[in-house]
C-alpha cells in the first residue's frame, strides 16, 4: 500500500496543502516526517493536511505530526488537519491530540 | 466453535516493517469473519498495527527475528495474541503517555499500548528474558 504525498504552496492562503494518499505506519512515517521538515525549511507557514485520502494513521505517524508541530511553535506556526475519515477523528479524539492540532471538517 | 490462525513472519526490522499492511489487511479479513462491524474492525486493525510496531521498535534483537500472530476466532470474541523473539522488557517500565492539550509537556511515549487498552476489550501482557514479550488481545462482538 504504502503512501505518497501530494505537496503545494497556496499562495493566497500562504501555507503548505499537504495530501496523504495512504497508509502512514512505522514503514511510511520516517519519509513523511522528512517532507513536513523540509517544507517548513523551505517556508515556514502553516500546513493543511488534506486527509481525504489518508486510510490509516498509527501512534507512529502520531508521533510525527507531534515532533513537528513541536518544531513549528517556536515560530508559531500550526498544523491544520482537514476531512479525516471517521476512524482517525476517533484516534486523535481517544489521544486528546484534537486539542492539539487544528481540526477542520 | 474455535478456530485458529497462525502467521509468523520472520525477517529484518524493516522488511517486516513493509509487511505491516499485509498484517492489518489479513487482520481485517480474519475479523470481518465473526461479523465485526467497520468502527470495530477498525478498532482491531489499529490494535494490531500498535503492538506489531511495538515488537519492530523494541522486540528485534540486532535489527532481525521473527513476528509470531496468532488469531483465535469465537462465535462472538476474536483474540489475537502478537509475540516476539526479543529478550523481553521491563512492564514497570511502561509510561503513561502525557495527553494534554499543552504541546511541551506533551510526551507520546507509551502511545500505542495506551491505544490498544483503549480500542480491544481485554489486553494483557506478557514479558520475560527467555521467551520475550506477548500482547494477548480481545475484542468481543457486541450483539
Amino acid at each position: 500500500m504504502g503512501l505518497e504525498v501530494i505537496k503545494k504552496f497556496d499562495d493566497e492562503k500562504n501555507e503548505w496543502i499537504v495530501k496523504p494518499i495512504g497508509e502512514v505506519d512505522i514503514y511510511t512515517s520516517a519519509d513523511f516526517k522528512n517532507t513536513l521538515l523540509s517544507l517548513i525549511e523551505e517556508k515556514n507557514t502553516d500546513i493543511n493536511i488534506v486527509c481525504t485520502s489518508l486510510d490509516y494513521i498509527d501512534s507512529t505517524g502520531l508521533g510525527v505530526l507531534i515532533s513537528v508541530l513541536k518544531q513549528m511553535k517556536e515560530s508559531d506556526t500550526t498544523i491544520i488537519i482537514t476531512d479525516i475519515k471517521p476512524s482517525i477523528k476517533k484516534l486523535l479524539e481517544l489521544t486528546s491530540l484534537d486539542k492539539v492540532f487544528t481540526i477542520k471538517e | 466453535m474455535t478456530d485458529n490462525i497462525n502467521l509468523t513472519i520472520s525477517s529484518t526490522r524493516e522488511d517486516i516493517a513493509e509487511y505491516m499492511s499485509v498484517i492489518r489487511l489479513t487482520t481485517s479479513a480474519v475479523s470481518s469473519k465473526i461479523g465485526f462491524d467497520v468502527e470495530e474492525i477498525d478498532d482491531i486493525k489499529v490494535s494490531i498495527g500498535e503492538a506489531c510496531t511495538n515488537v519492530i521498535k523494541h522486540g528485534l534483537n540486532d535489527g532481525k527475528g521473527s513476528i509470531n500472530i496468532e488469531y483465535t476466532l469465537y462465535d462472538d470474541k476474536i483474540t489475537i495474541s502478537v509475540k516476539d523473539t526479543g529478550t523481553g522488557f521491563d512492564l514497570s517500565k511502561i509510561k503513561e503517555p502525557k495527553l494534554e492539550s499543552n504541546l511541551e509537556s506533551l510526551d507520546d511515549s507509551g502511545l500505542g499500548i495506551f491505544i490498544i487498552k483503549s480500542l480491544m476489550d481485554e489486553v494483557e501482557i506478557k514479558s520475560s528474558e527467555e521467551s520475550g514479550t506477548e500482547i494477548i488481545m480481545s475484542k468481543i462482538k457486541i450483539v
